[in-house]
Order: C-alpha cells, then sequence, then structure tokens
C-alpha cells in the first residue's frame, strides 16, 4: 500500500510549482548503436554479442527526458537486455542556484544469473559559476528488486565539474547505505558484524561504501572521448577486490553530421546494491542520430562566438525566421536580439556543427547577439555590426 | 535527528529551492529590473519619444539590452538617453517623412559618428528609395575602423551609382575579411567597392 509521506506531499506541491506552462526550449535527439558486445565476469566463461542500443532524448531546459535500451543477439535468440528510463526536472538558475529532481527505472542484464531492476529517485542542489563550473549536492534512495537488499539504498554524494577548453572535467563522491542478506560468517569462518541474525547461516547486515570517480569528456570537431575512473572506499566485506578501482573510456569518431564509429572498453565495478558483479568489457559499433526539424508550430526554440562559421537566417513560414549557426566542439548556443526582448533564447543542435532556433522577427531593421557556452555576447559573423552602448556590438538584420 | 528527519528537512529544503524562482520570476515590466532613478530616467525618455511621435521600440529595446547584458542603471539610463536624442536628431535630419527603420538606422549611423551630412546627401541621393540598409552598412564601416569621411563617400557614390541592397550588405563581411588580411580599413572598403557593378537608370533616349 502506498503511503504518502509528509516529505512525498512536499516535493509534490514544489514540483506543481516549478513546471511552466511550456517549455521555452527543446530538442529530441534519437540514436541507434549497432555493433559487438564483449564482456568478461569472474567465475563465467567470456561472452560476446551483437547489440542493438537504440536511445531518445528529450532536451528541454526544465525537464529532460531519456529512454534507452539494447537488445542482444548471442546465438540463435535476440535478448532485452539493460534499459532505463530517466526523467529529470531542473529549475531556472537564480543567483547562481538551482534544484534538479531526477527519477530513474533501470533493467540491468548481465546473463542469466546477474539480472534485476531499479527504480531510484535523486535530489540535488546545484551551485553555478558562469557556466564554466559549478557543484552539487545530492542526496536520494534507491530500490532495487529481485536482489539480497532488503532495504532502499540511501545514496548521498557531491559533484563538482568544469570547462577547460574543449574538455569537461567532472569529479564525484557517492555514498551507499542498505541492508542486506548476508552469510553468518566469512569465508575464514570468522563470524561477521550482523544487526539481525535471521537463521543460523545468514543475517541482516548494514552495508556502506563510497565510490570516488573522475570523468573527462572532451570533443573537437569529429572526435569525441569520454574517459572514468574510480576508486571505492568501504571494508571488505562490501567491496570485492576487482572493484576497489576501475577505469573506462569510449571515443566517437564522426564520419557525418547522422553517423559515427564508437569504440570503447575498460571495467565496470561491481553493483553490490544491485547484486551485479565487477566485468570487463569491450565494445565496437556504428551509431546512426537524426536530429528531427523543428516544425512551424512549434514552441520557437529554443564560448566562442568568433568561432562560428557561418551564420544564417532565413523564413520558416509566415511569422517564423529560421535562425541557423554552425559551429562544432561546444555545448550551448544561445541567442537574444530585440525580436525576443533580449531574452537569451537558447538554440538547439540540430547536426553536429548546427545549432538551430526559430523565433518571430518581423520585417525591419533588428539587432542581435550570439553567445556560445554561456560565453560573452557577440555578434553573429557575416551581419553588420554597430557599438551597443555597453562596451560591445550588436549585429544587424534587416529582414524585408 | 534521525534519519527519517534529515531526508523530510532536506525534502523542505529542495522544494523550497525549486519553488522559490517561479515564485520570485519578474513580471512582464521590461524595465522591472532598473533601479527606481534609472527607471525613472528611461520612463520619461520612453514618454518623450512617444510624446514627440518618436518610435519608442529602439528607446525600450536599448534599456531591455542593457538589463539582458548586466549593465549597471546609470549606464543604461545614459545609453537609452544617447538612442533617443540619436532618433530625434535623425528625424531631424532625415525628415519627417523617415519611417521607423530609416529612423532606427539613421540614429545608429549617428551614433557610429557619421555626420548628419552624409544622411542628407544619401536620402537626396536615393530618389525615394529607402535608406535604411546604406546608413546599416555605413553605421557597420565605421565600426570596423573605415574613416568616417571615406565610408561616407564610398557609400554615396555607390548608392548614386545604383547599387542594390544585397551588394551594400555584402559589403561588410569583405571588407572585414580583407582588414585581417592586413589591409587598412579605409583601403579595404575603397577595392571592395571598386568591384561592385555600377547599375545607373538607362538614360533617357532623346526624341
Amino acid at each position: 500500500m502506498f503511503e504518502l509521506k509528509p516529505s512525498t506531499a512536499v516535493l509534490a506541491i514544489g514540483l506543481v510549482l516549478l513546471i511552466p506552462q511550456h517549455e521555452a526550449s527543446a530538442q529530441i535527439v534519437s540514436r541507434l548503436e549497432a555493433g559487438g558486445l564483449m564482456s568478461s565476469t569472474p567465475g563465467f566463461l567470456p561472452a560476446s554479442a551483437i547489440s542493438l542500443t537504440p536511445d531518445v532524448r528529450y532536451d528541454g531546459q526544465v525537464l529532460k527526458v531519456s529512454a534507452r535500451g539494447s537488445a542482444w543477439i548471442n546465438g540463435q535468440s535476440w535478448q532485452l537486455a539493460d534499459g532505463q528510463v530517466s526523467a529529470s526536472v531542473t529549475t531556472p538558475t537564480r543567483h547562481h542556484l538551482s534544484a534538479q529532481l531526477i527519477g530513474n527505472a533501470s533493467r540491468a542484464y548481465y546473463d542469466e544469473l546477474n539480472q534485476n531492476e531499479q527504480i531510484d529517485a535523486e535530489a540535488r542542489v546545484h551551485l553555478v559559476f558562469s557556466q564554466k563550473g559549478g557543484l552539487w549536492l545530492e542526496t536520494g534512495v534507491a530500490r532495487p528488486w529481485r536482489v539480497a537488499v532488503v532495504s532502499a539504498v540511501d545514496v548521498a554524494g557531491a559533484g563538482a565539474w568544469t570547462q577547460l577548453g574543449g574538455a569537461t572535467l567532472t569529479g564525484t563522491y557517492t555514498n551507499f547505505a542498505f541492508t542486506k542478506i548476508a552469510s553468518s560468517k566469512d569465508s575464514t569462518g570468522a563470524a561477521q558484524a550482523c544487526s539481525t541474525q535471521t537463521d543460523n547461516n545468514s543475517c541482516l547486515r548494514q552495508s556502506h561504501f563510497s565510490d570516488v570517480q573522475g570523468t573527462v569528456h572532451w570533443e573537437k570537431s569529429f572526435f569525441e572521448i569520454n574517459a572514468q575512473t574510480g576508486y571505492r572506499f568501504g571494508d571488505n566485506n562490501d567491496v570485492t577486490p576487482d572493484s576497489r578501482r576501475w577505469a573506462s573510456a569510449s571515443a566517437v569518431v564522426w564520419l557525418s553530421s547522422d553517423m559515427a564509429v564508437v569504440v570503447g572498453g575498460g571495467r565496470q565495478p561491481a553493483n553490490p546494491a544491485r547484486g551485479l558483479p565487477a566485468r570487463n568489457y569491450a565494445n565496437l559499433g556504428v551509431m546512426l542520430a537524426a536530429w528531427p526539424a523543428m516544425t512551424e508550430g512549434a514552441v520557437p526554440i529554443e564560448a566562442r562566438a568568433s568561432a562560428i562559421s557561418k551564420f544564417d537566417i532565413s523564413s520558416a513560414g509566415t511569422s517564423l525566421e529560421r535562425v541557423q549557426v554552425h559551429i562544432a566542439g561546444v555545448q550551448s548556443v544561445d541567442v537574444m536580439g530585440d525580436f525576443t526582448d533580449w531574452e537569451p533564447v537558447a538554440m538547439v543542435q540540430r547536426g553536429r556543427d548546427l545549432w538551430e532556433a526559430l523565433v518571430p522577427i518581423g520585417a525591419g531593421v533588428h539587432q542581435l547577439n550570439v553567445r556560445v557556452d554561456g560565453g560573452k555576447w557577440q555578434p553573429p559573423p557575416g551581419a553588420p555590426t554597430m557599438r551597443d552602448g555597453f562596451n560591445g556590438e550588436v549585429g544587424v538584420l534587416v529582414i524585408r | 535527528m534521525n534519519r527519517r528527519n534529515v531526508r523530510c528537512a532536506l525534502s523542505a529544503l529542495l522544494a523550497v529551492a525549486m519553488a522559490a524562482p517561479s515564485l520570485l520570476a519578474q513580471g512582464p515590466d521590461p524595465l522591472a529590473k532598473l533601479d527606481t532613478a534609472s527607471r525613472r530616467m528611461v520612463q520619461s525618455l520612453i514618454d518623450s519619444a512617444r510624446a514627440e511621435g518618436l518610435p519608442t521600440q529602439p528607446v525600450i529595446s536599448k534599456a531591455q539590452e542593457g538589463v539582458s547584458k548586466h549593465v549597471s542603471g546609470p549606464v543604461i539610463a545614459r545609453v537609452v538617453r544617447t538612442v533617443f536624442l540619436s532618433l530625434r536628431q535623425a528625424r531631424a535630419t532625415l525628415g519627417s517623412g523617415a519611417n521607423r527603420d530609416e529612423l532606427t538606422a539613421g540614429a545608429a549611423a549617428l551614433q557610429a559618428g557619421i555626420p548628419a551630412a552624409a544622411l542628407i546627401d544619401l536620402r537626396h541621393a536615393g530618389r525615394g528609395k529607402s535608406i535604411t540598409v546604406p546608413l546599416v552598412v555605413l553605421a557597420d564601416l565605421v565600426t570596423r575602423g573605415v574613416p568616417r569621411d571615406t565610408a561616407s563617400r564610398a557609400i554615396l557614390q555607390l548608392w548614386q551609382g545604383g547599387a542594390g541592397d544585397a551588394d551594400l550588405l555584402g559589403l561588410p563581411r569583405a571588407v572585414e575579411q580583407d582588414i585581417v588580411s592586413g589591409a587598412a580599413p579605409g583601403d579595404a572598403l575603397l577595392n571592395r567597392a571598386r568591384t561592385i557593378p555600377i547599375r545607373l537608370p538607362p538614360a533617357k533616349v532623346p526624341e
């Protein structure tokens, strides 16, 4: 029976107050990765499979939703493998602060013996510094099924990120605490520290461990790299030797705006809360990406502007203009002008180096600026310019 | 404090953090973020523009731009005043027949330091055509470092010679490329201007 707790009610009220009438900017990206996967788990023979991994993502300024799954063909039959549905709601940043609620439902599948499901929810408070770095604190709870864990898993942690050139560096500390059914004695026959004895051979044990992890994401032009490494703190009852340290990396080489080659490999640590063992893996595949075009009926969309290679503007119907910026290797592009009452509008990524926004620009003379990765507002390249009076410049558009 | 209380406290803190931005969001008043004195100054300039029949949108827009670029209120008020005075001078220069776009472009040209006489010459040479684009390009060229007199003469000659809007709008990018390549701004303009074909209206055949 569902029990409505005060904390749940408070969160629900916060959500109702938060969710706006509509998203000011949003984009949908869908990807399909097809390739080969090899993995090895201690105690099991190495396995290889052909995998198909579809991934759909909706990115709005407030709401983000993603769904990702994978299916493996191993021998003669297809096997529905990993899958995850995620949603997050983020408040606008005010005074460098924003809040985020994240919910996930996931299924993990290593093999017939190692598979289970989990739902989890997290809340984060972010402190952002000029889009170039930030910190967050998080707390959350996870509930796995079909494992020996008999309580919800309490999650608490903190993280920090910064952008250096084209790289984003992230460091996290996450603590996990839960109750699980464990053997009363360890492998040497010594009695385990248990909170409650369930029978002669097993007991309830409080487990906790902490992960420290660093990740780097770097991209330039048609090339992307993601790498991560981590270390796990905890006693030997909770942390297996093969999960003390781990590292993995992947590279994406874009052959065109819609197709890329993906290669990766490394070690994944065990997930004690889900009863999943550590494993080594390697994968090689091809990724197809789709960046659906916006329609006129859609809501107008949504650090280095001098690096913009091309700026275009064209009619997108009776009342909208399609503004396009060509620049690669950036995280965000914004446009603002007198036609937006000088409110920044986030552009939507439509390709590897193509960003686009539909904005209502009437006939006449208009002034505008663009910025990249939250940097300085600058006039778009190729457009006539004039001084803005504020020690900067604006671009000038003449719309017929 | 037990774990449940900690969770409730964190949840309440989070809910307040999430709700606060929505509750504190500014209303539709574009000047709401200005301090009282600056807001009063800007409002009086908007009222003056309206009373004189000048377009108010460029005045309001400049204030919004300043707010969005996190400029201090007194600086915004000073720049908005400059826009207002430029609009007033543009209408005095171009005449009451000038449309809103011409006034906006004329004000921008005057702010860039183009002499009023250059605007009058363009108006007379335009044979009734809108001079919005020549004024926009003129302001741009001066912003890029082309001497005012050189820019004014070159654009006037092109305009008198029948250059189209597309020809003129292509000039800023071309001149910028030459400047980046090392050319002096004035020379860059003159060289590029020579490449634009003159399209004088056909001479009247004597009867």
